[in-house]
């Protein structure tokens, strides 16, 4: 009785149709179809939040929907923050901000955390300590203590305050010239050019 | 794990998901799934069919309308969360909706479906009975409105009939003096209650008490009135020592069971204190101004 179901998710920009079965997890679709295994699968129960991808924006856990209810969703994961043009090419500045600040030591629940900060700082670009903890309160680290986390996103939401201060498109254009042909790592023999993405369009080639 | 297989379908009418109900034998509904979709993936719940309703825009509603705060099968607790008229006239759902899980879990759990699960340890069932609200449910034969005090029979158990969509929450609409709250204790941020008191108060012109309404979460089988100490604040003007003795009614009428959170005992005294600071700042939000909580 295998009964399968076309579904479109458009994942951090490109457009993927697949075959998926009605109780087809979104996290495993993510993972298992479309080989993107930057989403994690922490605890199989919706505690942990380490598969939490941005669905239409917002933070939603992988592991608590199935695929076809992501039919015809704008989905983002781990893998599209670099290619996001507050990236320039390179770390978004959550990714930088955890690595600058130790925001990690295995690493596993990181995606989700990115994924939560970023929903956050796109709500409320300078967010208060109290602020940052609710919205990682979904996503559990059991190495950190959450206090480097929490600086991590701070550091980004200062970085992103920098990005924005001075975007008047004059920065992108110095930062790239003449260390690259086109001025973004994962467009043009990048590791990433396997995937189409609209975002580099408006970001990194400005 | 993996959920067993089954059938799926979206409908995308109420009318429809009710004839589905009626003419599919082993079928459950799917709404957020936030509960729902664990007990697939442990295989608590084998159904052979899901009927997943949320394609069915028409449900999607949050608004006041004839007298009542109306809430759609498909508001998501987020939606109360950030819903600007909830904040404004409605301080137990204000209250509530934040502390609801976790921010992941607000954005796709619906208020109906936590009240349609009937966990004695969901928030909403509390809020609802303090609110003396009402269930909507459509069936085959059309419409039922349940009150508040009526639905929940047992854990996870109602007096939904088994062909009927729950569709809608509601609540009357404040009146000029009334106020309401939600506290709740809990072990740590995105847990269930150990124990929870929503508070409602309706004042008179004189400032006297007219309605007390107290729902209590975690404390029964079911999300419970207290009713002795509803029944102790009527007529009565609000005051600190007025909230101690309906604190101590509530514990005295809660039935918690001891386990790995606490005994039984602790779950009366913080019930006796939620209640007390719920009725505190439902009397604040009545328009009083006075506000203490003695332990």
């Amino acid at each position: 009785m295998t009964n399968t179901r076309e579904i479109t998710l458009t994942v951090n920009g490109t457009e993927h149709t697949i075959d998926v079965e009605p109780r087809q997890l979104l996290v495993h679709a993510i993972r298992e179809e479309l080989d993107m295994t930057g989403t994690h699968i922490g605890c199989d129960t919706g505690n942990c939040g380490a598969c939490t991808v941005l669905k239409d924006g917002e933070p939603v856990k992988s592991c608590l929907m199935f695929a076809t209810q992501a039919d015809g969703s704008d989905l983002m994961t781990v893998e599209g923050m670099e290619e996001l043009p507050e990236a320039r090419g390179d770390l978004h500045p959550l990714q930088e901000g955890f690595r600058e600040e130790h925001g990690l030591q295995c690493g596993y629940c990181t995606p989700g955390m990115l994924m939560s900060g970023k929903a956050l700082l796109d709500e409320n670009p300078d967010p208060s300590e109290a602020e940052i903890r609710e919205a990682i309160s979904g996503n559990l680290c059991r190495c950190t203590g959450y206090q480097n986390i929490v600086r991590s996103i701070e550091y980004a939401a200062e970085e992103l305050e920098e990005v924005a201060a001075a975007d008047g498109g004059t920065t992108a254009a110095s930062t790239f010239d003449g260390e690259f042909d086109c001025g973004a790592a994962n467009c043009c023999g990048g590791p990433s050019t396997d995937r189409d993405h609209d975002a580099t369009e408006g970001g990194e080639h400005r | 794990m993996k959920p067993a297989q089954f059938e799926q379908h979206e409908p995308k009418t109420v009318e429809e998901a009710v004839s589905l109900l009626e003419s599919l034998d082993d079928r459950a509904i799917l709404s957020g799934g936030q509960s729902m979709v664990p007990m697939l993936r442990f295989r608590l719940a084998v159904p052979e069919t899901i009927i997943d309703i949320n394609r069915i825009e028409s449900l999607d509603y949050l608004e006041e309308d004839d007298g009542w705060l109306k809430i759609g099968a498909l508001a998501r607790h987020a939606d109360v969360e950030h819903s600007k008229l909830v904040a404004e006239n409605y301080g137990s759902f204000a209250d509530t909706a934040p502390l609801v899980a976790d921010p992941q879990i607000r954005n796709r759990g619906t208020v109906a479906g936590s009240i349609a699960q009937a966990d004695p340890k969901g928030d909403w069932g509390s809020v609802l009975l303090a609110h003396e609200g009402e269930v909507v449910a459509q069936g085959p034969d059309g419409e039922r409105v349940i009150p508040a005090d009526e639905f929940f029979l047992l854990p996870y158990d109602t007096t939904l009939d088994e062909n009927e969509l729950l569709t809608e929450i509601r609540v009357p609409t404040p009146a000029p003096r009334e106020g309401s709250a939600y506290h709740k204790l809990k072990r740590k941020v995105g847990d269930y209650a150990m124990a929870g008191s929503a508070a409602r108060l309706v004042l008179d012109d004189e400032g006297r008490i007219e309605q007390a309404g107290i729902g209590l979460t975690a404390v029964d089988i079911t999300n419970v009135r207290a009713t002795d100490a509803e029944e102790h604040l009527e007529g009565e003007r609000p005051s600190s020592e007025l909230f101690k003795r309906a604190g101590e009614l509530a514990a005295e009428q809660s039935n918690p069971e001891s386990d790995e959170h606490g005994d039984a005992g602790y779950k009366e005294r913080m019930v006796n204190v939620l209640t007390q600071r719920a009725l505190g700042d439902a009397a604040e939000r009545a328009g009083l101004v006075k506000r203490r909580v003695s332990q």
